[in-house]
């Protein structure tokens, strides 16, 4: 900060030019009262005394005059409008982010307030102390970005905006936030961006160990971290799956873990549609560690469990307390598979849980199916959840892949792909070819949503395709024509494809919906839905022309409910489940990709406007001019003293 | 019927009270010439001091020659000796002395202790000063209850005005008086001047010093405030003083240290000195503090 203070209204300093007028009809009227003594002996002889003729006594004889020369002064200073300067003084533009994410709910056990509260009073600071000329933008982050206000020099309408700023319930990414600056730098003067945040961010281990916020973001603007401090002892839920035991039983797990700061003990209650599942679970952990426990539950009927964490006294975070998932019914995995592909129904049938059609009798009853293993496109038409097509291509693909006769090699496969985990397919013959068309480029595929797991020597062996619910995998060389069904990792790939399936059809693992977006739905096309949700949140979507509805927000734990005309159509639980918002873990530094911000120890002063200060003072300087000017004589303190003796009495001083 | 007052200056108790009172002064300074005041020297009047062994050569009338016949030894007999006293009063009557009636409280003493005066027999003589181009204006000595009328006539027709330095009123007047005895110097003591070279003279005229300070109550207790120009009554010279309540401290400070100063003078002539405020009521004054103080008696 300068101590040399800046002047927004510099052009005020004119008003010194009064001090001129000021003193001159002061001493023009400067007429003092007389008053006829007996003589001035005693006077002359007070006057030349060494004491009254002290600089601070010559100073005391025209004090009037001095204090209204302090007062003009003071005022003209005041009109100047000074402040002392910041390092924000140069700031005109001056773009703010707010994280509200779920650790920003953290409450201190003593104040009761939560960290988002001790960023809105610095925030305010900044905003009331706003120079002329200066504009500020508030910008919320949480796991998206949402700017509050235009550039504004309004200070009502910025902490209007910033009293609504609330804490959702959704993990940190700053990544929006920061991207939402960096557009503001180019239609903006943004030298400097301010960002508020407790520094929970999602980190990973350095080579040390170490635990670091990494944000993949190319800074082009200064960024002050300004961290609040964290909150104290927290407990929450940070998993809630279920796992397929069998085919009516689900092993449910819950996982606690205990924030950074200290230990904490507490219990888990389970419900399942409001009915306990057996009794409370009692959790003790010590700081940073975490707890499984896990419950059986029946299969053999939906179910919506709720786990409810109940922590022994303070618990700083209360959104990550309470987690929901919605269990469907168990039951077998429904597997298409035409004859002609006969290894495929020798691995099938070896599998627990599966109903494999058509039957051995040729008979192919159902009409939905959770997984389809075929060699003809038209089974595109079969209603299913997920699609393993082998020897076609697709029709989207024609112009851009052939397929010919000549032995292919594998040249590389993604080993981490659901499908081929486990699976080996180093030295596999294959005798089709296919091939890429002239000019076309792995983008080209890419573009049309296909992603490659199997890389050729001319082209794509095996593509992967999502398309809203469905998933489709497409092996462009028949198996048959091949030498991998006589490979260990043959079977392994069927068997990884009936968990791909079971996982698509929520019969293997499920997971809950966490914050943010729920899952998107396949509904009635171009029909409105409501979804309702917990602090009062109401909102209505429309699905398009096919019937998909997504992007629809959940920003705070609870239950959501997804209505039509008609009535409730879906229930959804959503948690929070996010280990690091748990944690409560900061970091005082945040690593980008070129460089690091670390947190501001000594918080930059913002420009600090002086005039009030000013007025202030004069008016206190005026008070002071009158109390000194209608106060008995200070004087008359030491008189009293005297008084006392008579005269002609001796004084003794 | 209300009994008609002697004089304007003294209530007729107080003048009768008053002529049965004296002067006291230290030390006897008295005139060749006859009078009540006994010399501190041997005398012939009739009173009677001591009793001494003859010498050859002493005046044999001076024998005690009862005590010879008993005692068959001559003893000379010796009488106390009373010399006349004069009682110079010198009345600062300049401008100054006018306010606050400090001229009237300075009348009404100079008027009771001429009274003493006259009563016991002493030469009394007044001395007005007022303007420094005008004489003083003196009253001649006189004596006995028969200048009582003119003396008391004389005072109540003195005026005040002018600025006579007191230390120049005391020269002046030493230049027409003769004699030895008090001198009673009546005034304010406000003076730029230097008193100790009067204090001198008077002390070689042999005259005993009662120096008497009247000075009015805001000269004592002055209650003032604020930028302030002081105007001088006798020079009507001007003093501009500021924050003259911050000066009241030093005020009082210079205010004692001129009483003690002049205190200390008169006390080195074996002399006099008392400062009173002219609102102080002269029977206060005359039977109550000059009495304690061993002035009267």
């Amino acid at each position: 900060m300068s101590w040399w203070p800046g002047f927004s209204t510099a052009s005020y300093a004119w008003l010194f030019l009064l001090l001129i007028p000021l003193i001159i009809f002061y001493f023009l009227k400067l007429k003092r009262p007389r008053l006829d003594v007996a003589s001035l002996a005693l006077w002359q002889q007070v006057i030349s005394d060494q004491r009254v003729n002290s600089p601070f006594q010559k100073f005391k004889r025209n004090l009037l005059l001095l204090l209204q020369v302090i007062i003009l002064s003071l005022l003209a200073l005041a009109a100047m409008q000074p402040f002392l300067q910041g390092e924000e003084q140069q700031l005109k533009d001056l773009p703010i982010l707010i994280d509200c994410s779920a650790s920003m709910g953290a409450v201190d056990e003593e104040s009761g307030k939560s960290r988002l509260d001790l960023v809105k009073e610095q925030v305010r600071e900044v905003i009331e102390d706003m120079l002329p000329g200066q504009r500020i933008t508030l910008i919320a982050v949480n796991s998206t970005a949402r700017r509050l206000t235009e550039f504004t020099d309004n200070q009502p309408v910025l902490l209007s905006a910033l009293d609504e700023i609330e804490v959702t319930d959704v993990p940190s990414r700053l990544e929006d936030g920061l991207q939402v600056a960096q557009a503001l730098t180019r239609t903006f003067t943004v030298e400097k961006v301010l960002l508020y945040s407790d520094g929970n961010l999602p980190t990973r281990p350095d080579p040390s160990g170490q635990r670091i916020a990494t944000v993949d973001f190319d800074l082009s603007y200064q960024l002050e971290f300004r961290q609040v401090p964290r909150a104290g002892r927290n407990m929450g839920i940070t998993a809630l799956n279920a796992r397929r035991a069998a085919v009516d039983r689900w092993d449910v797990f819950v996982r606690v873990e205990a924030g950074e700061a200290s230990s904490s003990s507490g219990e888990v209650k389970l419900t399942a549609d409001g009915l306990p599942l057996g009794e409370p679970e009692p959790v003790a952990l010590e700081a940073g560690e975490s707890q499984r426990l896990v419950f059986s539950v029946d299969a053999s009927r939906p179910a919506f469990l709720e786990a409810t964490l109940s922590a022994d006294g303070h618990d700083a975070l209360s959104s990550d307390n309470s987690a929901y998932l919605q269990l469907p019914i168990g039951r077998e995995l429904l597997v298409y598979c035409p004859p002609e592909l006969a290894t495929y129904r020798h691995m099938l049938r070896g599998l627990e849980g599966v109903i494999l059609e058509p039957d051995d009798e040729g008979q192919a009853d159902l009409s939905r199916y959770d997984l389809v293993f075929s060699d003809n496109r038209d089974d595109l038409n079969t209603e299913s959840t997920t699609y393993v097509f082998v020897g076609v291509v697709p029709e989207d693909l024609e112009s851009l892949v052939t397929v010919e006769f000549g032995e292919s090699e594998v040249v590389d496969w993604k080993r981490d792909a659901p499908l081929l985990q486990h699976v080996q397919l180093k030295q596999v013959v294959i005798t089709d070819l296919p091939q890429r068309a002239d000019g076309v480029e792995d983008g080209d595929f890419e573009e049309l949503g296909y992603e490659f797991l199997v890389f050729g020597s001319q082209g794509p062996l095996m593509l992967r395709k999502r398309d809203g619910p469905r998933l489709y995998y497409y092996l462009l060389f028949h198996t048959d024509r091949s030498t991998l069904p006589y490979r260990v990792g043959f079977p392994i790939m069927v068997q990884n494809a009936v968990n791909i399936a079971l996982q698509q059809a929520s019969l293997s693992e499920l997971k809950p919906v966490t914050t943010g977006v729920l899952p998107e739905r396949e509904l009635e096309p171009e029909t409105t839905y409501r979804v309702t949700g917990p602090r009062g949140l109401s909102a209505g979507y429309a699905t398009g022309e096919d019937g998909i509805l997504d992007g629809v927000g959940a920003p705070y734990v609870g239950r959501y409910e997804l209505r039509d005309r008609e009535g409730l159509i879906e229930r959804f639980g959503v948690s929070l489940m996010n280990q690091t918002e748990t944690s409560l873990y900061s970091v005082d530094e945040i690593q980008f990709r070129e460089l690091s911000v670390a947190a501001e120890e000594d918080r930059l002063s913002s420009d600090k406007p002086l005039w009030p200060t000013l007025a202030a003072l004069a008016f206190i300087v005026l008070l002071l001019e009158w109390w000194y000017f209608q106060k008995k004589p200070a004087g008359m303190l030491a008189a009293e003293r005297i008084k006392s003796v008579r005269p002609g009495e001796r004084h003794v001083p | 019927m209300p009994v008609s007052q002697f004089t304007t200056l003294l209530p007729n108790d107080v003048l009768a009270r008053v002529e049965r009172m004296r002067l006291n002064p230290i030390r006897r300074q008295t005139n060749r010439m006859r009078g009540e005041h006994l010399s501190s020297k041997g005398g012939t009047s009739i009173e009677f001091a001591d009793y001494r062994d003859y010498v050859a050569g002493d005046d044999i009338r001076y024998v005690d020659w009862n005590i010879f016949s008993r005692l068959n030894h001559p003893y000379l007999k010796l009488f106390a000796h009373e010399e006349e006293m004069h009682v110079v009063i010198l009345l600062d009557a300049s401008q100054s002395m006018l306010f606050e009636e400090k001229f009237d409280l300075a009348r009404q003493a100079a008027a009771a202790l001429g009274v003493m005066g006259l009563m016991n027999v002493e030469r009394v003589s007044v001395y007005s000063c007022a303007s420094l181009q005008s004489e003083p204006v003196i009253m001649p000595p006189v004596t006995g209850r028969a200048s009582l009328q003119r003396f008391l006539k004389f005072l109540e027709g003195l005026a005040g005005g002018g600025a006579f330095p007191v230390e120049q009123a005391i020269e002046e007047v030493l230049k027409r008086h003769r004699g030895r005895g008090v001198a009673i110097v009546l005034s304010d003591f406000l003076t730029l001047g230097d008193l100790t070279r009067g204090f001198n003279l008077l002390h070689n005229a042999g005259l005993e010093i009662y120096g008497l300070q009247i000075l009015g109550p805001s000269e004592i207790d002055p209650e003032l405030t604020g930028d302030l120009r002081f105007i001088d009554s006798e020079t009507q010279q001007t003093l501009d003083v500021s924050s003259v309540g911050e000066l009241l401290g030093i005020y009082h400070e210079h205010r004692l240290a001129l009483e003690a100063h002049l205190s200390a003078e008169c006390r080195k002539r074996s002399g006099r000195f008392l400062s009173v405020s002219s609102d102080e009521p002269i029977k206060s004054l005359l039977f109550d503090r000059l009495l304690r103080k061993g002035w009267v008696r």
